[in-house]
Order: C-alpha cells, then structure tokens, then sequence
C-alpha cells in the first residue's frame, strides 16, 4: 500500500499511560496519592519546617515545658483589637500545692511575634539529609548545614502547634522527624520482600524439582509461625538500644525476611503458567539462555501483580514497624517514630487521655498514612486490571 | 479417596512442624548469651552456681542437642521443659495464658460472625446506596486504624464520657432509666475499667453474677477493638461474595419462580456466599491461641503476647518455644480443617 499508513489507535498511550488515566479516575485513590506527597514532603522537610531540633528538649528550671499544651496563636491585637501579625504569649509552669497539679499561665506582658524564616538549631539539609550520618562523615561533608527555619519565636517564649512530649519536646516537630522512619522503613521492606518473592518465586516455579521443593517448604515453615511471634524471636536476635540507623536496617531486614513468603507462592504460580506459553517456548527455542527468559519473559508477566502487592505491603510494614516501636523493640529514643510516640504517650498513664490528649496524635498519623496506601493499592489494583477498565 | 487426602495433608504436616520448631529454636539460640547472663553480674552468685545451672537447663550443650532432647520429651511425655524465670513446667506456666487469650478471642470471634452477616448482606443487597457506601467506607478505617491506637482512643473515649454519664443518669428521665445497667456497676466502681481481666481485689467479694458482670466489663474494650478489624476484613469479603452470587444464574431463577426475596438472599445466596467464610474458620483457630496481640499489652490482659514478649527479653527458650510450638501446631491444623471443610462444603473440589 501507499500513502500514509493506516492510523492505529491513539499514538503514544503506552501501557503506563493507560494505568495512570485509569488510576487518575479513582477519586479516592489520588486524594490519598496527594496526602501521602504531602506526608513525604514533611519528612523531606522535617528540619526545617520544625521550629525545634528533634531531641531538643525544654525541661529544667524556668525552661520546663513538659507535657505544655499547644500554643494558643492569637491574630488580633489585645488594645485596638485589629488584626495584626500573629503573635503568642510565653507561658510558665505552675504547680497546684494541693493537687500538684502542672499547669502553665500565659504571661501576657509580653507578646512575642511569630516570625518566618527565621535562624534556629542547624541541620544538614535536603537532599544531603538522605545519606546516612556514617557515609556522610566519611565524605567529610558532615558540617554542611543550615539553619534556617520555617517559623519560629523568640525565647522565652515558645510554640507547640501539638503540645509538648514529657520533656518538653514539640511533638509536631516529632511527628515530622518521625515520619522518616515509619514512612520509609515500609518501603524498603516492601522492596526487600518483593525482590526476595520474585526471584525466588520465578526460580521454583521456572525450574521446578527439588529447588522448587525446597523454596517452598521454606516458605511454609516460615509461614508456620505466627508472624508477631517470629518477628519478636528475630528482634532478639540483636541488641534492643543501638543506633537509630542500625535498627532501621535491623527492621526491614527482618521483615523482608518474614514476608516474602506470599508473593514467591503467587509468583510461582504466574511462572508455572507462563512458561508453558508461547512466546516463551519461542524464547527457548532461539536459544536464550534461562536467565534472559526468567528477566524478559517471565518476570514482566508479573509486573502487575508485583506492583499491587508492593503497594499493599507497604501499609502493613508501616503498622508493624509501629507495633514494634510501641512495644520499645524498634526504634529507641531519642530519635522518634510515630510508634514510640505512641508508646510514650501509654506510659504517661490515665493522665494522658485526661489532660494531654494531643499525646496521641501520632496514632492518627499513622491511621492517615496507612488508609492512603490502602486506597493506592485498591486504586492501582484496579487501574492494572483491564477487565475493569472504563 | 478423601481419607487418602486427609492422611496424606496430615502427614505432610509433621515435616512443616519440625522445621518450623526446629528454625524457631534456632533462632531464639542464636541471639547472644543465654538466660544466664542476667546473673553474671551479680556478686551473690558465683561463676561455679552459674556453671551448674547451665548444666541443669543443658545450656552448656549443642543446640541441636538441646532441640533434639526437648522435641523428644513433647513428643514422649508432653513435657514442654521448664522455665527459666518462673522455676516452674513451662506447661503450667503457659495453660492459664492460653486459656486467658482464647477467651477475649472467642468472645470477639463470636462478636465479629454475629455482625458480618447482617451487614454484608444489606450491603450488598443495596449496593451503592448511602448505607453501603458507608459501610464500604467504615471497614477501610477498620482496616487501617492500628489495634493499639484504636485501643488507646477508646480508653480516653470512656474517660472523657464518664462524668457526662454520670451527670445523665443523676438527671432522671428515660435516657437514665436505659442507662440504669451501667451506672449501677459504675457506682460501685466496676464499669468502665480500663485494663486487666477482673477488679483485683474486688473480684473474690463479688457474687457469681457480679463475676459475671465484672469479666462482662472488663472484655467490652478488647472484644471491641479485636471484633472490629476482623469484622472489617470479613464483612469486605462477605458483601463481594454477596454480590457475585446475587448475579448468579440459579439466584436469577429462584427470583424469576417467585421466591420471596428473603428467602432469595439467605436460602440461595447467602449459602454459598458462606463458603469461604466457613472454610475460614480454620484459619482463625490459631488466632485463638495468638491472642489480641498488642490489644493485650495495652489493657494489661494476661495473656499470651505480653509473656512472650516478656520472655524473649529474658531469653527464656522453653517458653517461647512453648508458646511458639503451640501456636504453630494450631496454625497447621487450622490450615488443615480449612482444606478439609472446603472439600466437605464445596462438591467442585476434588481430591486427587
């Protein structure tokens, strides 16, 4: 034929384009992509978007600010009532001599700005931040910091947008800091389990025989022990305080370990079938070697079921790494994670749903930050299966 | 043939068990120092005591030795050994755990399969509508809310309403008369507790209905927060169960010869929308034993996780692997009555 070739369907939606405008109809699915940039972004930016440095406690003397309930911000001025640049009062402690009490009392006489953009604890800033303290020391690029904050107020006086921790220490800055860890060591898991599941997986269901015999049997003794119980017995297996960096590695390690066990089952089963198929046998036919099989042919095959259980296990992690900080085995002070906030905030007794309610506002993160995976999951499950299609 | 099946999918299990005690054993052996350690340092006792109380717990032996000795006295006596820091049989020990976990845990099973049904089926029997989008909606927050933090805003819920109860009940009216069960313990100090079994101290004091009742309070928080993730799971399940049956063609030809609907949805439907959950069962059976997991630490119940927590931190090998033998000997025969009881419900699936 000549001229121009027959138009073929609309050029350039690739297969990705397809999943992203299918996902882009689940309503809720990008609400929840949304909330979660918006959670990264704050981690990314914990240092400077926090008025305080992450251990930086306010607890002796005049200073103490222990368990100070958020800081009122007031807009208007006290004396010709206008609207005026947002300002707080600084408060002090004061002890009941018959209930013993701690309260704090504003002191109104001094009025103290809040004011943006201003200089307070350095930090290493973004995207420096994401190399770990070791590597980083190595590299002798250990002082490059800043100091620049967000907000912040001159002291004596101080803001707590969520209240302060026991120590004095601001928890909307913690929830930040603390999202580092319990929204990435998911992730890390998640990536740790599904590469440990697809190449074991494939490599049983490929070949079969006794590898197969034994892949699987692993899978089912590991599968035997109640997750919680295993997960406790492997914590032991390291010391409970070391660096927040070593726990970190120590967890998705551990949980890597423990989950992978679902997806090498489904993967085997996608291999078994899809090696019988024809442009497999084709492959095999021309003489590729069983790596580049297992690589191009068989592993794209389970792309979509991958990327599912990816963002379904991720949710799970993070609910896991919770439980476990909440149970002091995961991440120890002073550095935070919503967990161990969690757990703090137990420790403090009846007085912490009585007085100080915004002790628990880390529990909320972490039920915000699990329900958007869930809805991404549930969005890109659907996006990635063209039966439902619309 | 069934037998054949059963036999065999029994027998396979003892190879998985073995493994399984075998890797945990290893495991909980391989972290660093042993029991012991706890009295290195102190000055009373010396390294000679030390020495003969690793003999006693056989700690100075190899591992395999050790596994292969304690496996052979479950196997001849059913004698899980002895624990280190309660000086007592680790079967004493751990009963009285077990029986604490099952019993919060088969209230709430019972808890959660009296409410799936009934919300599954309006589900999807109005599917889209306000209430099933609610209820759509309800079961993600189930899913997500993490069971220790649930527990926690529970526990402030009931504090914060407690003066506000009180002041309803003191007002009169109905509302107070509907009231009168729970300000009648309240006065006397029993409800709303927010943590143990029973009220220490009180408990012995109390006839057998204030028993009763005391348990009766001191489940509600648990029973709640361990029902309502199941029940979000399950009811999830249920409804596109439901949905996908309500489609089916012999539900269309029950409508079409005049059934009254309810008979349609529960005698039809419903029936074989069941399977999975019936099937399921089996594999809640280990739950029974794993407890309310965390929910247990929170409100201070004495049962299984909390202890095995604790003895893992003291490195006490016979009764984490107590408690770990046999839960994995539930999980396995769980598995195994679910493959069994798909089989007996479900005629399509055939033995080979």
């Amino acid at each position: 034929m000549v001229g121009s070739p027959p138009q073929i369907a609309k050029l350039g939606t690739s297969q990705a384009s397809i999943v992203w405008g299918q996902f882009r109809r689940h309503r809720l699915a990008m609400w929840s992509l949304y909330v979660l940039g918006f959670l990264y972004l704050g981690a990314l930016f914990a240092d400077f978007i926090a008025p305080y440095g992450e251990g930086q406690s306010f607890r002796r003397g005049v200073e103490n600010r222990s368990y100070a309930p958020p800081t009122t911000i007031y807009w208007f001025d006290p004396e010709t009532d206008r609207l005026t640049r947002p300002y707080v009062y600084p408060v002090s402690s004061v002890r009941d001599t018959r209930t013993l009490r701690v309260s704090y009392v504003e002191d109104r006489t001094r009025p103290t700005p809040i004011r943006f953009l201003v200089r307070g604890p350095s930090y290493v800033p973004p995207p420096l931040s994401l190399i770990p303290v070791a590597i980083r020391r190595d590299l002798g690029i250990n002082d490059w910091t800043t100091n620049w904050h967000l907000f912040g107020v001159e002291f004596p006086a101080t803001i707590y947008l969520w209240g302060a921790d026991q120590f004095g220490r601001d928890v909307f800055g913690r929830i930040l800091f603390g999202a580092r860890i319990s929204l990435t060591i998911g992730i890390i898991a998640s990536l740790i389990a599904l590469v440990l599941g697809l190449v074991l997986g494939a490599l049983a269901g490929y070949y079969g025989g006794a590898l197969d015999d034994v892949i699987m049997r692993m899978v089912e003794v590991i599968a035997t022990i109640p997750t919680l119980f295993l997960l406790l017995a492997l914590r032991a297996l390291f010391p409970i305080e070391v660096n927040p960096t070593a726990i970190f590695v120590i967890m998705v390690t551990i949980l890597g370990f423990i989950s992978w066990g679902a997806i090498a089952r489904v993967v085997r089963g996608l291999a078994l079938s899809l090696r019988e198929e024809e442009y497999v046998l084709a492959a095999k036919a021309l003489g590729a070697r069983d790596a580049r099989v297992m690589l191009r042919h068989l592993l794209p095959g389970t792309a979509a079921y991958a990327i599912v259980s990816f963002s379904l296990l991720i949710p799970g992690f993070i609910l896991t790494e919770a439980g476990l900080s909440f149970l002091g085995l995961g991440i120890s002070e002073p550095a935070s994670s919503w967990g161990l906030m969690l757990a703090v905030a137990q420790e403090g007794g009846i007085q912490t749903f009585t007085q100080r309610p915004w002790m628990l506002l880390p529990g909320l993160f972490i039920f915000i930050a699990v329900l958007a995976y869930n809805f991404v999951g549930d969005g890109l499950r659907d996006a990635l299966d063209p039966k439902l299609r619309r | 043939m069934v037998l054949t099946y059963v036999v065999r999918r029994f027998l396979q299990m003892i190879p998985t068990f073995l493994g399984a005690t075998l890797l945990a054993f290893l495991i909980i052996q391989a972290a660093p120092g042993d029991f012991t350690d706890r009295f290195a340092l102190d000055p009373n006792i010396d390294p000679e005591q030390l020495q003969r109380m690793r003999e006693r717990f056989a700690l100075d032996q190899p591992v395999t030795v050790q596994y292969a000795n304690w496996m052979w006295s479950i196997v001849r006596y059913g004698y899980f050994g002895e624990s280190f820091s309660y000086r007592a049989p680790v079967n004493a020990v751990i009963y009285p755990l077990i029986l604490n976990s099952m019993s919060l845990v088969l209230v709430s099973l019972v808890v959660t399969y009296l409410l799936t049904i009934p919300i599954a089926v309006y589900s999807a029997r109005r599917q889209y509508s306000l209430g099933d989008k609610a209820i759509t909606f309800l079961s993600f927050l189930g899913l997500a809310i993490p069971n220790f933090f649930f527990i926690l805003v529970l526990i402030t819920g009931v504090l914060v309403l407690q003066p506000t109860l009180r002041e309803v009940a003191e007002a009169g009216g109905p509302i107070a008369t509907l009231l009168r069960p729970i300000t009648y313990d309240l006065d006397r100090g029993l409800a709303f507790p927010v943590g143990g079994m029973r009220t220490s101290g009180l408990y012995d004091e109390l006839g057998p209905l204030g028993q009763v009742r005391d348990r009766f309070w001191h489940l509600v928080l648990p029973v709640l927060v361990v029902s309502t993730a199941s029940l979000a799971s399950l009811v999830r399940v249920l409804r596109a169960q439901m949905l996908e049956f309500m489609r089916a063609d012999f539900v269309r030809t029950a409508n079409a010869k005049g059934l009254p609907p309810r008979a349609v949805v529960y005698k039809h439907a419903l029936r074989n929308a069941l399977n999975p959950l019936i099937s399921g069962i089996g594999t809640l059976l280990p739950s029974l034993v794993g407890g309310a997991g965390l929910v247990e630490f929170v409100v201070r119940w004495p049962g299984i996780t909390p202890a095995f927590v604790a003895a893992v931190k003291a490195q006490d090998l016979y009764i984490v692997m107590g408690l770990l033998t046999v839960s994995a000997v539930l999980l396995m025969l769980g598995n195994f009555l679910s493959d069994v009881l798909l089989g007996l419900i479900d005629p399509r699936i055939r033995y080979t």
